[in-house]
């Protein structure tokens, strides 16, 4: 109450015509654009780095765009290079490599999604029904921290010894309960099989944060009214917590099914190899090879822009369905 | 009577109205979290215990999570090559240098454009957001970076990436929900803008500012992508460009065949304690920044 009626006060404050100031700015500066621009004359200073740095290297790069539309000579640079039209685009479009990159991305997305997104909501609700506060916080640490690890070391640990062939842990594992040993690293479906697992293993923990934050905060007589109504420890979670979390659950789905097209470079690119290359290379390492290894500015660029188009369609159209069923957009 | 107060809070999370009893349906879930956890923990602890096991357990595959016939071999060759701590100095450099700018340009945009009456701040905010969803793309980047003379300097390495939106994002969401009440009764005390910033809001946004430092310096500590584009000379590779020569290249390899069987094996130790060496770090300051990172994500996620 104290927070809005001063609140309140400060704006009736900040409206007063001339002559009721406090002093130092006088009231003709308090009413026209260019005294209340004035007035923020140091925070104006403060945002200009930032807004300098958004320009160059967000914005001067959307300029070299047009290099999708060039024949790019280096020499010649943005400005001579000749323009070819939509050669460039109709090159990269009829190559079978890119069509397999696009296709590589999607696959291994969806493989990831699939069985992250549902795991993340599982641990989460469990964590959320563990009493024991010492248990609980070393979990989440111990589950935080393969998020903080670089690509490098967590292909380093698959590929020198979670998932080698000969004395993996994995294949260990396999062979204790019966099974042979599986060609992880060489063989195209067992591959995608350690790619999954490594990014869940990577991500799964970080992404309860977000549920056990819309969790907190959660009234407890719910649970307690309902406890005393006879409901069992699973009627409370299927009929409080998950109804409670939906609109999170929804909103992260939308969220990670738009970002479909998009995928890094560092985990195909380092968990890969040239024998699993048909489904290990997509679009990121496909642009990193054709741009920065062979130099082919205008098809990497024409790539890139290929992608951003797409994934600004999707984005529009999760955020127009999100908005249909009713929740809020991601936009 | 501490102690029994103690077990009591202890158990004091979920409900704390009910006293249920332990049940199996508490077993299962305990089991389920427990072995997740020890999923998530395992891979590491057997790259500790390998890095740090005699040469015959290692050969025989036979250490899993604690170390055998403990050696620390494979260290004393890791500290002997110049390499990898040059890598290193270039890696904790960029780190420092990247998280400072960091941490200023996206603590003063956040603050700034958290302010409800600054002319212009949902068009510069929209321009910030807009980079988020919108990009020229890696090679037209590649080309800006490389007209500033920026190619194969550690420049390279933090200045194209110095600000990112998720963190303004959270920051400014931080910002705004401050109570409004604290800053506006210092401005009629007199206080300027920046006396707020500096007196106010930044002392009561040390989650934050924790939180967003610590995902800056992970992200320089960790980045492959930015080195391997930029970076061409081999004296000035980071430690994760190092590590994968080490992990993936030749030359450990190379040596091995030299020195025979044994080398093999040394070869595995050895790649298991470059990635403790490249990792030791951040294992080291993470119990410290948890309490913060997750308070900050908690408060940044609300309405992020």
């Amino acid at each position: 109450m104290a927070g809005k009626s001063s609140g309140e006060a400060a704006d009736i404050y900040r409206h007063t015509p001339a002559g009721k100031g406090d002093g130092e700015a006088s009231g003709v500066y308090r009413r026209t654009l260019a005294g209340r621009v004035w007035r923020y004359k140091w925070l104006y200073l403060m945002l200009t780095p930032v807004m300098a740095y958004f320009i160059i290297f967000k914005y001067a790069p959307m300029y070299g765009i047009v290099m999708a539309f060039q024949k790019y000579n280096p020499f010649k640079g943005i400005f001579d290079s000749q323009w070819v039209g939509l050669d460039v685009f109709k090159k990269v479009l009829s190559n079978h490599n890119f069509w397999v990159s696009v296709k590589n991305t999607i696959v291994l997305n969806l493989l990831v999604l699939i069985v992250n997104f549902p795991l993340t909501i599982i641990i989460s609700l469990m964590l959320n029904e563990i009493r024991h506060i010492r248990f609980k916080k070393f979990t989440q640490s111990v589950l935080y921290l393969p998020h903080f690890i670089s690509w490098v070391v967590v292909a380093g640990i698959a590929r020198a010894t979670l998932f080698t062939t000969n004395g993996g842990t994995v294949n260990m594992l396999l062979e204790s309960f019966g099974g042979t040993a599986k060609p992880f690293l060489s063989d195209t479906v067992w591959w995608t099989v350690m790619y999954v697992f490594m990014n869940t293993w990577k991500e799964v923990g970080w992404g309860t944060i977000i549920y056990l934050a819309a969790l907190t905060g959660i009234d407890e007589s719910l649970y307690e009214a309902a406890y005393l109504d006879g409901a069992t420890r699973m009627q409370r979670i299927v009929y409080i917590t998950l109804p409670l979390i939906k609109s999170t659950v929804v909103t992260m789905l939308i969220l990670q099914v738009s970002r479909v097209m998009s995928i890094g470079l560092d985990a195909p690119l380092l968990l890969g190899n040239d024998s699993v290359i048909n489904v290990s290379e997509v679009i990121a390492t496909y642009v990193y090879r054709l741009g920065i290894v062979r130099n082919d500015y205008s098809q990497a660029t024409a790539i890139g822009l290929f992608q951003s188009v797409v994934n600004i369609l999707i984005l529009v159209l999760a955020d127009r369905f999100a908005k249909l069923i009713g929740e809020d957009g991601i936009i | 009577m501490s102690i029994g107060r103690k077990r009591k809070k202890d158990m004091q999370e979920a409900y704390s109205g009910i006293k249920e009893a332990f049940s199996i349906v508490d077993v299962l879930f305990y089991l389920c979290v427990g072995l997740t956890a020890l999923v998530c923990l395992y891979p590491i602890l057997n790259v500790l215990a390998i890095s740090l096991s005699g040469y015959q357990e290692v050969l025989s595959n036979s250490v899993t999570w604690y170390p055998k016939n403990i050696s620390f071999a494979a260290y004393r060759d890791i500290f002997r090559r110049k390499q990898i701590w040059q890598a290193m100095g270039t890696t904790i450099l960029v780190t420092v240098y990247g998280t400072a700018a960091g941490l200023v340009l996206t603590t003063s945009a956040a603050y700034v454009l958290s302010r409800n009456n600054l002319p212009g701040r949902k068009f510069f905010s929209a321009m910030i957001l807009f980079t988020m969803y919108f990009s020229g793309g890696i090679i037209p980047t590649f080309v800006v970076v490389k007209g500033l003379g920026l190619v194969d300097t550690l420049g390279a390495l933090f200045i194209p990436q110095a600000v990112s939106v998720f963190n303004f994002v959270i920051m400014r969401t931080f910002f705004r929900e401050l109570p409004e009440s604290l800053e506006e009764s210092a401005q009629i005390d007199g206080a300027t803008e920046l006396q707020v910033l500096f007196k106010i809001v930044l002392p009561l946004s040390v989650p934050i500012i924790a939180t967003v430092g610590l995902f800056y310096a992970v992200q320089y500590w960790n980045d492959y992508f930015q080195s391997l584009i930029y970076i061409t000379t081999d004296t000035k590779y980071t430690l994760q460009l190092r590590l994968r020569s080490f992990l993936f290249g030749q030359e450990l390899d190379a040596q091995a065949q030299v020195s025979g069987d044994r080398g093999q094996i040394m070869t595995q130790s050895l790649k298991m304690a470059s990635i403790m060496f490249a990792t030791l770090p951040i294992l080291v300051v993470y119990p410290w920044l948890q309490k913060y990172f997750v308070k900050g994500m908690m408060l940044g996620s609300v309405k992020g």
